[in-house]
């Protein structure tokens, strides 16, 4: 008989297995469990949810999203935060298709990831260099950005019509295996790559080093300028490479395509673990994260709920995650520094 | 003699040692001693210098003055509530959207059991989400900002699931055409033909919570807690209930604000509001509050009220398109935040 247990690549020695073991399991992989829980429960229960079509159509949703939330994961990873991923999702996709008819899409979509990395850019310049803190800097970024688009655009979206425009969204939303199609061979690889990248390379620990104690890592011999500088590039081109390709798919760009991303993808970053503080979180975490709020979204609509109810449960997740957090750190720091043999021995005495 | 000798010496060595005081560029000093009003004054003189070159026109006539104060009464009213957040070294409080829009449609709901009832309705809703950030962020240190953005989104699903996507409007609601009337007035009622209510009521709140703030004990104790949290856990201050009070004085001028916006709008619906936290942060943050908190003072937030005004005014009379302003209002607020810290950081005081 074995003594120990495997459990989703954890192995748990059979000894330990008791009360308090299991809730710290079930603690750091919850977000698993929350997805498991979430995907049983509409595989059961919601109408016409387990077939190909529907699944397929979900992970065309989230690609765009689970993207963007690549970036958005290292830049809470780093202890900043990022609120320009939703202007840069809809500039991109401006960018995108506007220049296509001067340079065609082989010119067009580097230059909007390149115009995302700029602007990722100039926030890292300003947090890191000018000192400035991510906050204020990115929502003056998306003021500005906000504006930008609006005047450039002249409030009008930027749709494509001819044939070759159509031939290129078709081929990215054609299946090539179940559930895959380009888009969201794209967002896999992307994640992978970056999962890889964070938990495995030296360069992509040293973002959670960064975000654990910036001085502890300035210490360490970590260019802390240098590597938050890097975050806010990488968030800003994994937004317009989010950007850029959605609105490829739908051959148009709406100005308003963005918006709803930047509190999406917060809420699945914070619900798949990753704390504000920093250090903390991954982006396979937030993938699955999206991938739970996409389920439950599909299931709402396919339970013939409207919008509303969408919007009042994902903020009923998000505060009970942070609420959560909250609490378990509330409650540690008051039993931390206690000693329960000496109590039990003053215990004694009395 | 002997005294003052030494004291005299001290000043000149504490000066050359401290050279980082001296460094201070001309801006950073202007700002520091006439605080903001020196950059609203500069406006309000580009303003009258534009006027002069025949560039805009009736800018400074008192009818335009008084719009420019109309125009960001509101704005005013919850800038200087969320002051104390930041102040206490919260960020900010992005759930004030939805607060406005939640008071604006309970009140309009009430208003079918008269005035007094729709008013009362309407602070209580707002005390009970000031008082869920309170419990949330005061006493389980929930992060601010993620917490706020969560009560936004459900206050927002909480109000489009009770009146299912619906808006309501004050004169079907009311039984009366008193109180109908009565709420509209809150704010088209005007003092000498002049002067609106919500500005009457802004002044009121700058001059009672800038006292609250400078010559209280809760003040006193709020800018220990906003500068030094821990610090000021160590001496033994209650900062569970000092940053929870915050949180509860927000929510209720957002409350005042709701009412004010629905009144203007007519309608209660889940948009009230929207774009309010955002714009409010601006005004706070160009006024020099410092996010780090424990710096800056209410004076100092009306100051970027007015200044936020001001810039208004004068791009659309200068014919800038509404979009455009928004592109300079970002630049002006990354400048000015950027310029504060970099001053700030060259007196030694060394924060963001």
């Amino acid at each position: 008989m074995p003594n120990h247990y495997e459990v989703w690549g954890v192995t748990m020695l059979k000894k330990n297995i008791n009360k308090a073991s299991l809730l710290t399991f079930a603690d750091k992989n919850r977000i698993y469990i929350l997805f498991n829980f979430v995907f049983l429960f509409m595989t059961l229960l919601a109408p016409r949810f387990f077939n190909v079509f529907n699944l397929t159509t979900i992970m065309r949703t989230l690609a765009m999203n689970a993207t963007v939330a690549i970036g958005f994961t290292i830049i809470l990873i780093i202890g900043q935060i990022d609120f320009t991923i939703g202007t840069v999702v809809t500039l991109s996709g401006i960018i995108g298709l506007g220049l296509k008819e001067y340079i065609g899409f082989g010119g067009s979509v580097p230059v909007a990831i390149l115009a995302g990395g700029l602007i990722g850019l100039i926030n890292g310049l300003l947090v890191a260099k000018a000192k400035i803190v991510s906050f204020i800097v990115t929502l003056g970024m998306m003021t500005i950005l906000q504006g930008a688009i609006y005047t450039f655009t002249g409030g009008n979206t930027i749709s494509l019509s001819s044939d070759d425009a159509f031939a290129v969204s078709d081929w990215l939303s054609n299946m090539i295996f179940p559930l895959v199609t380009p888009r969201v061979l794209i967002t896999l690889v992307l994640v992978t790559a970056a999962t890889i990248f964070m938990k495995k390379t030296r360069t992509g620990r040293n973002f959670y080093m960064l975000g654990g104690n910036k001085h502890t890592a300035w210490l360490a011999g970590i260019n802390t300028d240098k590597y938050t500088i890097a975050a806010f590039i990488l968030s800003g081109v994994m937004a317009a490479i989010g950007g850029v390709f959605f609105a490829m798919e739908s051959a148009a760009a709406t100005l308003n395509m963005g918006t709803s991303s930047l509190m999406y993808v917060i809420s699945a970053t914070i619900i798949g673990g990753t704390a504000m503080s920093g250090g903390k979180g991954g982006v396979f975490k937030t993938f699955v994260a999206i991938m739970m709020l996409d389920v439950l979204y599909n299931g709402i609509i396919l339970f013939g709920l409207g919008n509303e109810v969408k919007i009042f449960i994902a903020g009923f997740i998000l505060a009970s995650v942070v609420l959560y957090e909250a609490y378990a750190i509330y409650k540690h720091e008051k039993i931390v520094g206690q000693r329960p043999e000496l109590l039990k021995e003053l215990e004694k005495v009395q | 003699m002997e005294n003052n000798k030494l004291s005299e010496t001290t000043k000149e060595e504490i000066k050359q040692i401290d050279s980082r005081a001296t460094s201070v560029n001309l801006f950073g000093r202007v700002m520091h001693y006439a605080g903001i009003y020196a950059v609203a004054l500069m406006f309000l003189l580009a303003g009258i210098v534009l006027q002069s070159l025949g560039i805009i026109n009736n800018f400074l006539t008192t009818q335009n003055m008084v719009n420019i104060l109309d125009a960001v009464s509101m704005l005013g009213i919850v800038a200087v509530g969320m002051a104390f957040v930041t102040y206490s070294g919260q960020f900010a409080d992005l759930s004030v959207p939805t607060t406005m829009a939640l008071t604006g449609i309970v009140a309009v709901q009430m208003l079918q059991y008269g005035f007094l009832p729709a008013i009362i309705a309407a602070v209580l809703a707002g005390l009970l989400i000031g008082l869920i950030n309170a419990v949330a962020i005061g006493k389980y240190k929930a992060n601010p900002i993620i917490w706020t953005l969560a009560v936004n989104y459900v206050t927002l699903g909480v109000i489009r699931l009770v009146w299912v996507n619906k808006q309501i409007y004050p004169d079907m609601i009311a039984k009366t055409q008193r109180a109908s009337d009565l709420f509209d007035a809150i704010y088209r009622l005007r003092f000498f033909n002049k002067i609106a209510l919500p500005l009457i009521l802004l002044i009121i709140l700058v001059v009672f919570l800038n006292f609250i703030m400078k010559k209280t004990k809760y003040g006193m104790q709020l800018k220990i807690t906003g500068s030094a949290q821990k610090a000021a856990k160590f001496t033994g201050i209650n900062t569970e209930k000092i940053i929870g009070i915050t949180f509860i004085i927000c929510a209720l001028t957002a409350t005042l604000a709701g009412l004010t916006i629905t009144s203007l709008s007519r309608v209660g619906a889940w948009y009230n509001g929207t774009g309010y936290d955002f714009k409010a942060v601006t005004a706070i943050v160009i006024g020099g509050m410092t996010l780090a908190g424990g710096r800056g003072s209410i004076i100092g937030v009306l100051g970027g009220v007015l200044i936020i005004g001001l810039m208004n005014n004068i791009m659309t009379l200068l014919g800038v398109g509404t979009f455009s302003q928004d592109m300079i209002r970002g630049f002006i607020f990354i400048l000015v935040v950027g310029i504060n810290a970099k001053s700030l950081r060259s007196m030694g005081r060394d924060d963001a």
